[in-house]
């Protein structure tokens, strides 16, 4: 119960104390008698002595105000995009980098497949031809250099 | 001229916030020359003097964007206050992405020019530092009270809290502040 009277009245003396510094500017050292609220009383001092009170001009407020109003408009426009960034914006678009992956397997399927022969019946464990190679290599090339270009530009 | 010069003194941010809403943006001026002062105090105890005026920016074009959809759940002023505490957190999350030192050394050419030696200034962006380390409730009521200048009574009404549990609060606030700086 003492504790608490003894705690209660260490809490409003310190408070008071920033009252009398803060509104008033009395106070210009540590008055306590506590030597536990001195050592907090010179905390208190410190910060107010670290940020002296600061006010804006109106000419910086106002070239401040102007500078949020014009960044605020270029953020709300939208940003130009050319069509490859447009198409390869996955983050904006989930489908289509869906889509690509799902290019991107099926190529890898028909080209990683066992040659068809003439005769229609599949060759296994023969070599791939170079012919069927090549679409499909062309294919990922091309969508790789757009890819490309779209991220470069 | 003060810079919170209002032109609609007696008009609330509420009906303010409604008339934006309804297309009339120079309202906003008003709420920006109404909370600018208490935004750029609390950026000023937090932030490096050389990055104040962009925090501050900052909140403001958050603040622009977003208040068309202001629900109005809160008020306003409590609204721009996680605005500004947001903003903050994000200017050392960057920091840090960028992996620059927590302490910005300044030559004491820079610092002269202000006025000030460049003992001032480590003082001051050591002081912050701790601050902003401190845990949040502590932070907030030492802010509420230093940078916003608010009385407890205000504060205990903000933080829905007794008077008795706030003056608590800034002692221990006071305390661990001491303790951080003497580590």
């Amino acid at each position: 119960m003492y504790r608490t009277t003894q705690n209660l009245q260490k809490d409003n003396e310190l408070a008071d104390f920033a009252d009398r510094l803060l509104n008033d500017g009395m106070e210009q050292d540590a008055s306590s008698s506590n030597v536990e609220l001195i050592s907090l009383e010179k905390t208190i001092l410190n910060l107010k002595e670290t940020f002296p009170p600061k006010k804006l001009d109106e000419d910086k407020a106002r070239r401040m105000l102007a500078q949020v109003k014009l960044r605020a408009r270029q953020e709300k426009e939208p940003v130009k995009q050319s069509f490859f960034q447009r198409l390869f914006d996955f983050q904006s678009n989930p489908q289509v980098g869906l889509l690509a992956a799902v290019a991107a397997v099926v190529i890898l399927v028909i080209v990683g497949l066992p040659s068809v022969g003439t005769s229609g019946e599949a060759l296994s464990g023969a070599a791939l031809s170079d012919a069927s190679y090549v679409p499909a290599l062309g294919i990922l090339v091309v969508l790789f250099i757009l890819y490309w270009i779209s991220r470069r530009k | 001229m003060q810079i919170n010069s209002n032109p609609l003194p007696d008009t609330s941010d509420e009906l303010l916030i409604q008339q934006f809403k309804d297309g009339r943006q120079d309202t906003f001026d008003v709420l920006y020359h109404r909370y600018l002062p208490k935004v750029y105090n609390r950026v000023r105890y937090v932030v490096p003097e050389s990055d104040v005026e962009d925090v501050t920016q900052e909140v403001f074009i958050a603040a622009l964007k977003s208040l068309p959809s202001f629900r109005g759940d809160s008020k306003f002023g409590t609204w721009l206050r996680t605005l500004t505490n947001h903003k903050v957190a994000e200017f050392y999350r960057k920091r840090s992405r960028k992996q620059e030192p927590q302490i910005t050394m300044l030559s004491e050419a820079q610092a002269q020019v202000d006025g000030e030696t460049s003992t001032m200034m480590e003082d001051r962006m050591f002081l912050q530092h701790t601050l902003q380390g401190l845990p949040e409730n502590y932070r907030e009521v030492l802010l509420l009270r230093f940078a916003e200048d608010m009385q407890f009574n205000e504060i205990a009404d903000h933080l829905n809290q007794n008077l008795e549990a706030v003056k608590s609060l800034f002692r221990r606030a006071v305390t661990a502040l001491r303790n951080n700086l003497d580590k």
